[in-house]
């Protein structure tokens, strides 16, 4: 009578899906973060970073790899689960109180869909160097080994002191940072942590990550933006387009 | 005192409903709810119209079929009270109340305010209970129940079925309820034979029946009349992964 099948198809295993998937991009994330600072060490040690990620080769790959999948995974149940949920309410109430749930997670498929835009225009931005190329090809820096690599620091601060782009990070940032306060706490209980003291735990870890992330994340495209972050100086066309270009 | 009320109306499933306004004078602040509609439809019966049907019984909380959304909130304003046991004392002179059935698809409204609550009947029947060889009781003493459990078991079993969890849930999800039902039956030995068996067959019907699924918002706990903590719904969660992950069939 019950085959793997209807597990498959039960909203409860929807639901682990979605807080596994979840969570491993919570993990990169914070992986994501502590790269990205690096932008305050100046261009040395970022551009070294991510030379170094680009040698890891099929490694990174893997990670990719598994990362694309768990947002697919990710995408594809939010969407399933909330058809059937839309549909289980066919006509609203006139009038709906809100009672104990927060305004975050009331929203989570909005600010997951605004996530995912921002998801694709950041990897045509930063990975394909798509939406502004002149700050991304023929933008290279000498390491200190002599190793010739793409200049990542110049790429970003060109990008934030577009005031429109740097706009549009921070309201993507502020969308990431309510999803994740109530993503934490709601993966849990998913998963089956029932104990009131676990869970209180883990709704504070929620918040806590959620304003970490925010400043985080946020504090690159202020540092630019006010000029705390100054490009690095060299003779390429891409710094000579750029504000404070060897000032 | 006097109230403005905005009422659902619908003569069945199968037609569209609409508000209706009344009026109702000199209510008296100590009547209940369901009196103040007793008065409602005396009323209306007196000028020869059709009165509000609403589902009631016990009158004393009890029984959970008092349902109905007032003012936006399951059984209305006040916390961990069902609709009869709310009080007339809890709104002001000249208030507008608006009443509206519970909304969802798995509750098609048989009439106004009153609503088919029979799939809760059948996730029940899917698995909420235990299998017992008739005979005579055992000891109590001979079935020893730690306190902590004892006590979680009755908290879960508190569960009056009255869908006030499936009404305030922004997915009208039924989480709530069959996780107080699977809670109240496996915190306790006799529970257990069935116990992976149960939570995959309720979540089964619970899933066939049409209700959303639970984003862990928390609104059912804060509207049910009981108080049940939708901890108990990690708990569902957790005895569903195990059922599977022993590789349980139901
Ligand atoms: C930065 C990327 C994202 C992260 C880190 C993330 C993380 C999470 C986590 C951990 C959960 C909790 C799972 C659970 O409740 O069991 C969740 C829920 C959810 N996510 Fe995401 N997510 C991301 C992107 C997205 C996207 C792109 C969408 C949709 C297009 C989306 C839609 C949802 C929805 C609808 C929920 C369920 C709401 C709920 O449980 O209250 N998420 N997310
Ligand atoms: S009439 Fe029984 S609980 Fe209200």
């Amino acid at each position: 009578m019950f085959s793997l099948f209807q597990f498959l198809r039960s909203t409860v295993f929807t639901k682990i899906v979605m807080a596994v998937t979840g969570l491993m991009i919570v993990g990169f994330l914070a992986g994501h973060l502590l790269g990205n600072l690096l932008m305050f060490s100046g261009p040395e040690k970022i551009n070294a970073y991510a030379f170094g990620l680009k040698s890891l080769g099929p490694i990174l790959w893997i990670v990719r790899l598994t990362l694309i999948s768990a947002l697919g995974l990710h995408v594809w149940s939010s969407i399933k689960l909330s058809n059937r949920n839309r549909a289980a309410r066919p006509i609203a109430y006139q009038e709906k109180k809100s009672l104990k749930s927060t305004f975050a997670s009331r929203t989570m498929m909005y600010s997951g869909l605004a996530i995912l835009f921002f998801v694709i225009y950041h990897l045509l931005h930063y990975t394909f160097g798509l939406i502004q190329p002149q700050t991304y090809f023929d933008n290279s820096y000498t390491l200190k080994s002599g190793e010739v690599v793409h200049n990542v620091f110049n790429m970003v601060v060109a990008g934030f002191q577009n005031p429109f782009i740097a706009l549009s990070y921070l309201f993507a940032i502020i969308f990431v940072s309510a999803h994740i306060s109530h993503s934490v706490s709601s993966a849990s209980r998913t998963l089956g942590i029932h104990n009131p003291k676990y869970l209180a735990l883990t709704s504070r870890i929620g918040r806590a990550l959620a304003a970490i992330f925010l400043i985080g994340y946020l504090s690159i495209p202020i540092a630019v933006f006010s000029g705390i972050i100054k490009p690095a100086c060299d003779n390429t066309e891409a710094c000579a387009a750029m504000k404070d270009c060897c000032k | 005192m006097n109230l403005q009320l905005k009422v659902w109306r619908q003569q069945n499933a199968n037609t569209k409903g609409n508000f209706t306004d009344y009026t109702l004078n000199e209510i008296s602040p100590d009547m209940s709810f369901l009196e103040m509609l007793d008065v409602l439809n005396e009323q209306l019966l007196g000028c020869g119209q059709d009165p509000v049907a609403f589902d009631h019984d016990c009158r004393e909380g009890i029984c959970g079929s008092c349902s109905m959304m007032i003012n936006g909130k399951p059984h209305g304003p006040e916390n961990m009270t069902t609709t009869c046991q709310l009080h007339m004392r809890k709104f002001n002179d000249g208030d507008n109340i608006v009443i509206e059935p519970w909304r969802a698809s798995a509750f098609p409204v048989i009439k106004d305010l009153a609503v088919n609550r029979s799939a809760f009947d059948r996730i029940i029947q899917a698995g909420g209970f235990i299998s017992v060889n008739t005979g005579n009781a055992q000891d109590g003493n001979t079935l020893p129940i730690p306190k902590p459990d004892a006590d979680a078991a009755m908290d879960a079993a508190a569960c009056i079925g009255c869908g006030a969890c499936v009404a305030a849930c922004k997915n009208a999800s039924a989480m709530l309820f069959t996780a107080a039902k699977i809670a109240h039956l496996g915190y306790l030995p006799q529970g257990q034979p069935e116990r992976h068996k149960r939570v995959l067959r309720m979540v089964h019907q619970m899933d066939s029946e049409g209700f959303g699924n639970c984003t862990n918002t928390l609104d059912c706990e804060a509207a049910c009349p009981k108080g049940i903590s939708a901890d108990n719904i990690a708990k569902l969660n957790q005895d569903y992964l195990k059922a599977k992950l022993r590789g349980i069939s139901a």
